[in-house]
């Protein structure tokens, strides 16, 4: 009986520590999308299109060139940036951080371009976010 | 005595209630515009000017090597006090990140922008130097393209509003013809109340 309490005692005992240890955070790869569009510009605008071309250089090079395409079910005002990544998932620095602006009508479909900033970019992420 | 009691304490008051500062993360500006020119325009004209020039392919020499350039005049003509670099800083250190640019600093329309250039070669004539390490005579590259320009204000008024108008404009010279290889504006629009003072 006295043994079995004291089995008892010491699996309670060791639960009680490890609900205290610290949690590690799950690691696992994040597949990145092309695509983010926040929740609130769902509301008001669809993206038709998202297209990517490389663009021949004088210099037998290529540029990622990014292509998309919003059409606004209301006037509303949209903000998007587009940041690039090399082959290894780094980013390669354009000349800045700050986000696009762009002015919708109801109806309106509009076309936005961007150049990646480097021939090494391989892949890109455009967000699109409510303007603040 | 109370008068003073009083004072202290409006002043403690007002001073709790001043906005504090803050640092701004230029990724998550949502802070409202300014009529002026602010690091937001420069910003813009710089990346939509990077943008055309890139795909342009103007400054990709067919033969790899990378282009020389030199910065020209880009005339101030707005009712501000700007510095030019603002927004030619921007797109030199573009370009060199792009690999295709790069600028000297050994000519410039008011002399050599870093006269150190200079400077280290008159070292020739020291015996204290190693001359091994001196700078050799004809080493220095002369620029193949020159970034030329100018900023424009121009102010209406549109009801009870008041409308500037900013444009960028920036002209890229092949120095061996004299041609303007590559052109660019950038029109930046803002429209605010009149009350504002843009200059």
């Amino acid at each position: 009986m006295l043994r079995s309490i004291t089995i008892v005692a010491v699996m309670a005992l060791l639960g009680g520590l490890s609900a205290c240890a610290p949690m590690q955070p799950e690691r696992e790869y994040v597949q990145r999308d092309d695509l983010k569009v926040d929740p609130e510009v769902r509301q008001f605008l669809a993206v038709n299109e998202l297209l990517q071309a490389r663009i021949d250089q004088p210099g037998g090079g290529t540029l990622l060139q990014v292509q998309f395409s919003v059409e606004a079910y209301e006037d509303a005002d949209l903000e998007w940036a587009v940041t690039w990544f090399d082959p290894s998932g780094m980013v390669v620095p354009s000349v800045g951080q700050g986000y696009h602006s762009a002015h919708l009508l109801r109806g309106q479909t509009r076309f936005f371009t961007a150049i990646a900033p480097h021939e090494r970019v391989t892949s890109y992420q455009l967000h699109l976010r409510e303007d603040r | 005595m109370k008068k003073l009691l009083t004072l202290t304490l409006c002043s403690t008051l007002l001073a709790a209630c001043a906005t504090p500062t803050r640092y701004v993360d230029p990724a998550a500006d949502d802070g409202p515009v300014t009529m002026t020119m602010d690091y937001r325009d420069f910003e813009r004209a710089a990346d939509a000017a990077i943008q055309d020039l890139l795909a342009s392919g103007a400054v990709d020499n067919p033969s790899g090597e990378r282009y020389v350039m030199v910065v020209s005049r880009i005339t101030n003509d707005t009712m501000q006090r700007i510095d030019t670099d603002q927004l030619v800083k921007k797109i030199r250190v573009a370009l060199l990140r792009s690999g295709k640019v790069v600028t000297t600093t050994a000519v410039g329309l008011d002399g050599a922008e870093d006269e150190m250039n200079m400077a280290a070669r008159e070292l020739r004539e020291s015996e204290e130097f190693d001359q091994s390490s001196v700078q050799q005579t004809g080493t220095l590259q002369a620029p193949d393209l020159s970034l030329s320009g100018k900023i424009i204000q121009r102010n209406h008024r549109v009801e009870d509003e008041q409308q500037v108008e900013y444009y960028f404009q920036l002209s890229l010279t092949d120095l061996q013809q004299g041609f303007a290889i590559w052109e660019n504006e950038t029109p930046i629009i803002k429209r605010g109340s009149d009350d504002t003072v843009s200059w």
